[in-house]
């Protein structure tokens, strides 16, 4: 049955339909509460893609304007996290490619992240060199890696947010592989 | 999915660090998100300037020169199913039994059969939508008369002929039947041939307005009130007593919280039935009760009045040599009873009861889902530390099947069964009936072929959103136990202490009431509630035929809102009274009607019968004059009828009802019908007046002329 682990999940679901149908209607506070629930969110996602701090506090800023403009015309038909999330990959791509052409990259070829935590420097120096190999990806298959093994989400869900079938974020994590062979 | 050359190469990218993000950032995001959120609402309430329609002024040449696939927000295939579906759709929706717009009451008119429902090649399909447009071209020629045709037999004649042309004229094979009827809309014609072909003569069931809860996960049965019934014509009314009161608990329970429960969840027999009603009792265990009987004006229709039965249950002396108990408590202990109201509310429920046992009684405490088993095994009450003990111990989570938790439960039940005394099994559940019969059905007739064998079974419903009350009313029937509904610890005082007599101890079985009404007298009656309780007329004297049972002390009440001839204007012929062989005895002109009641002792199949005449003296001409309890039943009768959006409650407003149910406050040593004033106040708020929306359609000719 597991009735616990359903209840809550439905109950959050709940809540966050009804707040969204609130903010809809022009409700602020609504909309305040919805933000504040969904920020941490947001910037990690957006941390994990860009792999620094500043760029993703810029992220996050971004996602929480074009909320605030386009709440509106959120339509259900998915769940309102995966439009959030949506959003943010959307951001992210039009933040990068707008970087790229004003010449300002990120650290990509950084060994370590600026801001990556001291304490974690051992372990963060392998997995640095992972972070920005796969941030170096296409786009397509970088989506993908994140999304199912950061944000450890399934194929089916991972798909979901793409916008692409199931079986093609199978490929393009299998690519990913791929192409990492070579970058590693 | 892994690669197996490199089986987690990407997994390290799980739970990697992420910095938190700073404060400030946080606090300015959140701040341009909030900004962005007001310019848009702003925008909002300016008009776009341009046109008037809010459209800027396009050329209509763009649209024409194709530019429009850009906008494409229907593709192409959807419009084809479209297109193909909705004819088909439509037929099929005017050829079903569900088509608004009236019932016919004489189905007779098989003007067209519809022979394609039969052939099922796909030109029929066609066939199909043509005719769905011809049919109503049809129907001019058909209206003067129109000669019932053998749907099966002229289908095939239909099928052959040309439509139209056979029409004015259409064939009748058997004996035609001249249906006067002035002008068939094509509605009720095509819907009347289609009925003509399942089942002539049965009409339609009314569409109903969709329920307005949908927030509650909660499921009740459906039914359909109880509809105004000729007295000429069905003398006789039929139904089993309903000793339960879940349904207002509910129901409070719902207005408590700011909701209007769904009309299904309002019982108006059990809400009347909720409060206690001082009558007189019966003076022996040998005729448990006696039954008391008044007839008043109805206070929310001035021509009509009310029949109000009620009875109370034998109270046997407390002196008296106790009757032993042995109860199992079967217990939901799945995740979702893990809520306030729930399992700890339950806990302190079971509690209160415990402590009312005498020191021979026994119980037993068997959990199900979740942590399943047997906790306590049949433990005397005189070891009330350990019982109580144990159901502290009871812990809601997990969510194992609890496999044959309800056969355990009466295993135990008949390990300690006590020959002279009462044997019942206590299921307490927010809605899970996940107890080792799957199968609903089985599970009844498991419950009914144990209370043969002695052990009954009640039901108390827990918490809200997963309460599935049809099953809790349906399990209590069979067991011959009662269902309640705990939403407070106010609540469990009344069920498990207060009532506790009524609850355990069952003083007659399978009560069944059948009241003949005089029809020189009474022109129409109406049940008010018990539509879930209806029995067939000749149920009554079937002894195994199984209904309501009553407790020790408990009160039962019936009230039939009653059209006195001459007041409503009666739209039949009275019958001579006399002709039905129960109510001869003295065919005394000016009885309003005859009472019977058939009831079980405890021990015993065969039933007994009280019969009781209603006569004129017990008529009082003024509301005013009536005992407190008959006026508060009345208010809560008149409550129930509004919540539900009745069609026969009459323009009594919330206020109204309030005023009378203070008018027959009486003692109220509970305390019960205080709360019941302030609830008539509430449902004001939350359903002003004016707003009532009716259950049923007075369009359609089923409607009542009241």
């Amino acid at each position: 049955m597991g009735l616990t682990a359903a209840g809550a999940g439905e109950a959050g679901e709940a809540l966050t339909r009804a707040l969204v149908v609130r903010a809809q209607n022009g409700d602020a506070e609504a909309f305040g509460e919805l933000l504040a629930a969904h920020y941490d969110r947001i910037y990690r996602t957006a941390w994990k893609w860009c792999g620094n701090r500043s760029d993703a506090e810029d992220v996050a800023q971004d996602v929480c304007v074009k909320l605030g403009s386009v709440i509106a015309q959120f339509d259900g038909r998915s769940a309102f996290s995966s439009w959030v999330f949506r959003i943010t990959l959307n951001m992210v791509r039009d933040m990068q490619r707008a970087g790229k052409r004003r010449g300002r990259h990120v650290d990509a070829y950084a060994e370590l992240a600026p801001d990556s935590q001291r304490a974690e420097q051992e372990d963060g120096l392998e997995h640095a060199a992972l972070w920005a190999a796969v941030r170096r990806l296409p786009e397509q298959q970088r989506d993908a890696v994140l999304l199912v093994y950061a944000e450890e989400m399934s194929h089916a869900a991972a798909a979901e947010i793409m916008g692409i079938r199931e079986a093609t974020v199978s490929f393009h994590v299998h690519q990913a592989r791929k192409t990492l062979r070579g970058l590693l | 999915m892994t690669d197996k050359m490199n089986p987690d190469e990407f997994d390290a990218l799980k739970g990697g660090p992420v910095p938190a993000a700073r404060d400030a950032a946080r606090e300015r995001a959140l701040a341009a998100g909030m900004a962005a959120f007001a310019a848009q609402q702003q925008k909002k309430t300016v008009p776009t300037k341009g046109g008037a329609l809010g459209a800027r002024l396009r050329s209509i040449i763009t649209s024409l020169k194709g530019n429009s696939i850009m906008d494409l927000r229907y593709p192409l295939g959807t419009a084809a199913v479209a297109l193909l579906l909705l004819p088909l759709g439509y037929q099929l929706y005017s050829t079903t039994a569900l088509t608004p717009g009236g019932t016919s009451p004489t189905t007779t008119v098989a003007a067209k059969p519809a022979a394609p429902e039969k052939a099922d090649d796909t030109s029929a399909l066609v066939d199909k939508a043509t005719e769905a447009e011809v049919v109503p071209a049809e129907q001019a020629s058909v209206a003067p008369v129109a000669p019932e045709a053998d749907a099966v037999a002229s289908a095939a004649a239909v099928l052959a002929e040309p439509a139209p042309s056979t029409l004015p004229v259409a064939p009748s094979p058997a004996g035609s039947v001249v249906v006067s009827r002035g002008v068939i809309a094509p509605q009720m014609a095509q819907e009347s041939m289609v009925a003509g072909k399942m089942m002539a003569g049965t009409p339609a069931p009314s569409v109903m307005a969709a329920p307005m809860d949908g927030l509650s996960g909660d499921s009740f049965a459906r039914f359909e009130e109880q509809r105004l019934k000729v007295a000429a014509e069905e003398p006789v009314s039929t139904f089993s007593i309903d000793v339960d009161t879940a349904s207002y608990s509910y129901v409070r329970r719902a207005l408590e919280d700011g909701y209007v429960p769904e009309p299904d969840a309002v019982r108006i027999e059990e809400m009347v039935n909720y409060f206690p009603y001082d009558y007189p009792a019966a003076t022996g265990a040998d005729a448990p009760f006696k039954p008391t009987m008044a007839v008043f004006p109805t206070p929310w229709n001035p021509k009509t009045e009310l029949l109000q039965i009620g009875i109370k249950g034998y109270v046997p002396p407390a002196d008296g040599v106790h009757k032993p108990s042995n109860l199992v408590f079967l217990i939901d202990t799945s995740g979702s009873m893990d809520e306030a109201d729930k399992l700890p509310l339950l806990k302190r429920a079971f509690g209160l009861l415990v402590d009312q046992l005498g020191d021979e009684d026994t119980v037993s405490i068997v959990a199900y889902a979740g942590s399943a088993g047997v906790v306590l095994e049949p433990t005397k009450a005189a070891q009330k530390a350990r019982i109580l003990g144990a159901l502290d111990d009871l812990s809601a989570g997990g969510s194992t099947a609890g496999a044959e938790g309800i056969e355990l439960a009466y295993r135990l039940a008949d390990e300690a069964r006590v020959a002279d005394g009462t044997n019942r099994v206590i299921l307490a559940t927010d809605g899970d009936f996940n107890v080792g019969i799957d199968d609903p059905e089985k599970l009844k007739d498991f419950i009914a072929a144990k209370r043969q064998s002695g052990v009954t079974l009640s039901v108390l419903g827990f918490g809200r959103g997963n309460l599935d009350d049809a099953t809790m009313q349906a399990l209590a029937q069979n067991g011959n136990g009662n269902a309640s509904y705990i939403s407070s610890f106010r609540e469990a005082q009344k069920v498990l202490v207060a009532e506790l007599g009524g609850t355990l101890d069952m003083i007659a079985k399978d009560v069944k009431i059948q009241i003949e009404f005089n029809p020189a007298v009474v022109s129409e009656y109406r049940l008010i509630g018990y539509e879930t309780r209806m029995l067939n007329r000749e149920d009554f004297n079937n002894d195994a035929v199984d209904a309501g049972d009553v407790g020790a002390g408990t009160t039962v009440t019936a009230l039939y809102e009653i059209t006195p001839v001459g007041a409503g204007g009666a739209l039949v012929d009275p019958l001579r009274y006399g002709t039905e062989p129960a109510g001869a005895a003295p065919a005394s002109a000016g009885e309003i009607g005859f009472l019977k009641m058939r009831y079980k002792l405890p021990g015993s199949d065969v039933s007994q019968l009280i019969e009781a005449p209603v006569t004129p003296d017990l008529v009082y001409g003024d509301i005013a004059d009536v005992g407190d309890d008959m006026r508060f039943a009345a208010a809560v009768a008149a409550f129930g009828q509004k919540l539900k959006g009745s069609v026969y409650g009459g323009d009594m407003s919330w206020s109204d009802i309030a005023a009378l149910a203070q008018s027959a406050k009486g003692t109220d040593e509970g305390g019960y019908r205080a709360e019941f004033i302030a609830l008539v106040k509430t449902a004001g708020l939350l359903k002003p007046d004016g707003t009532q929306d009716k259950a049923v359609d007075c369009a359609t000719d089923s409607c009542p002329e009241n």
